[in-house]
């Protein structure tokens, strides 16, 4: 049913070393001839594709300059099944929306490479008149296509593809002339699938980064982007920022220059702002550390990535506080949802609503910030105390090789996720919300923080427990689950002096 | 009310990974007394129905959040037949079509599909229990006049 994946041509033992020319010129061949569309990939050709795109159209240096004007740019999810559907998409977020950054997320046949079933999807799409796919089904449209996609819009355009399996895709938006492409191999390997090995997510990704270096070694520079928001589920920042590190030190050493950084809001406006802080120093710190002193990384926030409200003004208000976070919290762009999102997918509309909802609330807080103040810098500093050992230990366990850190340390529970799918990861780690509104470690799994830090995390959700008058314990978690999905009459009783 | 000796197949069809809904609802499936097959997040249809056969399991319950459940549900009741699972209870929930549609009308397409319960987004464990116990009951002491399917009260939950 599915491509062939790329047979193991001189499969050398994992390292986070850059891959070699001549080994990295055959895996390119294998993958292109994966399917048909892949034979109209020519480099060069890219290359002057991108060479000619205006420079408010190429996303690397969109966001460096929205980094350097201190802006926080918009960004929305979005793909449909067919070609027309999906530029009519592209154009209304753009002209309707105002998005910063265009996206096409891709449907979920492509990001597991099942192309055969998402031809079936494009021709169900047509016959029936609406989108029966996920997303824009980039591999089957091809490189023609995708420029065509490209010239429709007047922003950049990004690549939002959930997969552990970018290679074919990646490989084709380049060529059509998107500029940004997100996605990491530890990130999205715990994230999006079940069986896929750790390491293989990873040489996976070694592949696409490598494949940027190859556009920036002739003066193209792609933005790579990792996708810490992970799960989705109640993710606290620590979790993600280790993520982030480790991912983006991956990254460096393929060659990438221009790698931003992604993390889920936890809705409380002080640990957002702290994340987000927090996220670009230790990334900076790693980064230097191991040699590579000129990699851009700029944080990206992206709105509530848990379960939504139902209720149209409930979902408004979390849309426009996440962009008021987001500003605030100095992101450099915040990625954004919709009213809809309880119920799936958005139409153009309403996906665009949620854009200027967000633009709106970027403005008013434009000039916030919190630096200095108590509780920020103290949450930013608990953050950091809970990186640094997980990374530490990591780097350690691989011999200071980042790729055999990550494996190592995910089988050994030193590295792990909450809520994940993947086989490989224990998923021991429990968060919960506490009473005061920031993400806790209820339960830290196998993973070493410091015994003062956890105590930290227990204190506060006993607080919530005894507060609600419920065990301390998993059902704190698995309420957390829910919690932001709840009426607001439930969260906030009009009731209350009765 | 929970008859204990009832297996439950649980998972998520198709190329989806939205596994924290279903792992919960899984848990407290165990929780209320059911033997649970959980399948996880990324499971074929071919899966949930070979599980079924190994484990004698008495329903299926598949859950799909990223709105390609209606292409990967096709067929599903048929299947079943094929394999011999002539009767068994199939439930679907979850953000089961691109879009906000009218649940209504999603509904319907699923119990034509041959599912015998769709519950709409935001469905709650509480009332996936009840209609088990429910439907289980009504199998060993059919009703007169029998139930009509899929009740239209799902739509408000």
């Amino acid at each position: 049913m599915n491509a062939p994946a790329t047979a193991d041509l001189a499969r050398l033992p994992l390292t986070e070393q850059r891959l070699p020319d001549d080994l990295f010129s055959r895996m390119r061949s294998e993958n292109l001839a994966r399917w048909p569309t892949g034979a109209a990939v020519d480099i060069d050709e890219a290359v002057e594709l991108h060479r000619r795109l205006p420079r408010h159209k190429q996303l690397a240096q969109v966001m460096r300059h929205a980094v350097a004007e201190r802006r926080c740019l918009t960004q929305p999810r979005g793909g449909f099944g067919t070609f027309e559907m999906h530029r009519d998409l592209m154009v209304a977020l753009d002209r309707e929306g105002h998005a910063d950054v265009v996206p096409t997320t891709t449907d979920s046949y492509t990001r597991n490479e099942q192309w055969h079933l998402a031809q079936q999807g494009i021709e169900e799409s047509e016959r029936l008149g609406r989108s029966m796919l996920n997303g824009y089904p980039m591999v089957n449209y091809g490189v023609a296509r995708a420029r065509e996609l490209i010239d429709a819009v007047d922003k950049p355009a990004i690549m939002l593809t959930g997969t552990s399996m970018p290679k074919l895709t990646g490989e084709i938006a380049f060529a059509g002339g998107y500029s940004g492409y997100l996605g990491s191999g530890i990130a999205y390997t715990t994230s999006y699938t079940k069986e896929l090995s750790i390491e293989d997510g990873i040489r996976n990704y070694q592949y696409l980064n490598r494949l940027a270096a190859l556009y920036q070694e002739r003066g193209v520079e792609l933005h790579r982007r990792q996708p810490g928001f992970l799960t989705g589920t109640n993710i606290p920042p620590s979790i993600a920022i280790i993520t982030c590190v480790l991912d983006c030190l991956l990254a460096a050493a393929q060659g990438v220059r221009n790698y931003g950084l992604e993390m889920g809001e936890t809705l409380h406006l002080v640990q957002d702002a702290a994340a987000v802080a927090a996220c670009r120093e230790l990334c900076q710190d790693y980064l230097v550390r191991k040699g590579y002193g000129d990699v851009f990384t700029p944080v990206t926030l992206l709105h509530w990535m848990g379960a939504w409200p139902q209720d149209d003004a409930q979902a408004a208000a979390i849309i426009s506080y996440g962009g008021t976070l987001a500003a605030i919290s100095g992101a450099a762009s915040v990625t954004t949802k919709s009213t809809h999102e309880a119920f799936g997918i958005p139409t153009p509309q309403i996906n665009a609503e949620g854009l200027r909802m967000t633009r709106m609330a970027i403005y008013l807080a434009r000039k916030i910030r919190l630096d200095g103040m108590r509780e920020f810098e103290d949450e930013k500093e608990l953050i950091k105390r809970e990186v640094r050992p997980v990374v530490d230990k990591t780097l350690e366990m691989g011999d200071g090789d980042v790729a055999l850190g990550a494996v190592r340390a995910f089988e050994a529970g030193v590295l792990d996720v909450p809520w994940s799918p993947n086989r490989g990861c224990k998923s021991r780690i429990m968060p919960a919300r506490d009473a005061d509104g920031y993400l806790r470690i209820l339960d830290p799994g196998l993973m070493p923080f410091p015994k003062d830090v956890m105590e930290i995390h227990k204190a506060k959700l006993r607080q919530r427990a005894a507060q609600e008058g419920v065990a301390f314990g998993h059902e704190l978690a698995v309420s957390s689950v829910y919690e932001i999905a709840e009426p607001v009459a439930k969260l906030l009783s009009d009731r209350w002096m009765r | 009310m929970t008859d204990p000796r009832r297996t439950l197949v649980t998972g998520v069809i198709g190329s989806d990974t939205h596994i924290v809904g279903n792992r919960i609802l899984s848990m407290a499936l165990e929780k209320a007394g059911y033997k649970v097959v959980a399948l996880g997040a990324l499971t074929p249809a071919t899966d949930f129905i070979k599980a079924a056969v190994e484990t004698d399991a008495d329903a299926i319950l598949v859950s799909s959040l990223y709105g390609q459940g209606e292409l990967d549900c096709r067929g599903f009741r048929d299947m079943c037949v094929e394999a011999g699972l002539d009767d068994i209870l199939l439930y679907v929930g979850g953000n089961l079509v691109v879009g906000k549609q009218t649940w209504t009308e999603v509904e319907q397409r699923f119990l034509e599909m041959g599912f015998d319960r769709a519950a709409p987004p935001g469905a709650r464990v509480e009332t996936v229990l009840e209609w088990l116990a429910h439907d289980f009951a009504t199998r060993e002491n059919p009703p007169v006049p029998p139930l009509t399917k899929g009740g239209s009260k799902a739509g408000g939950l």
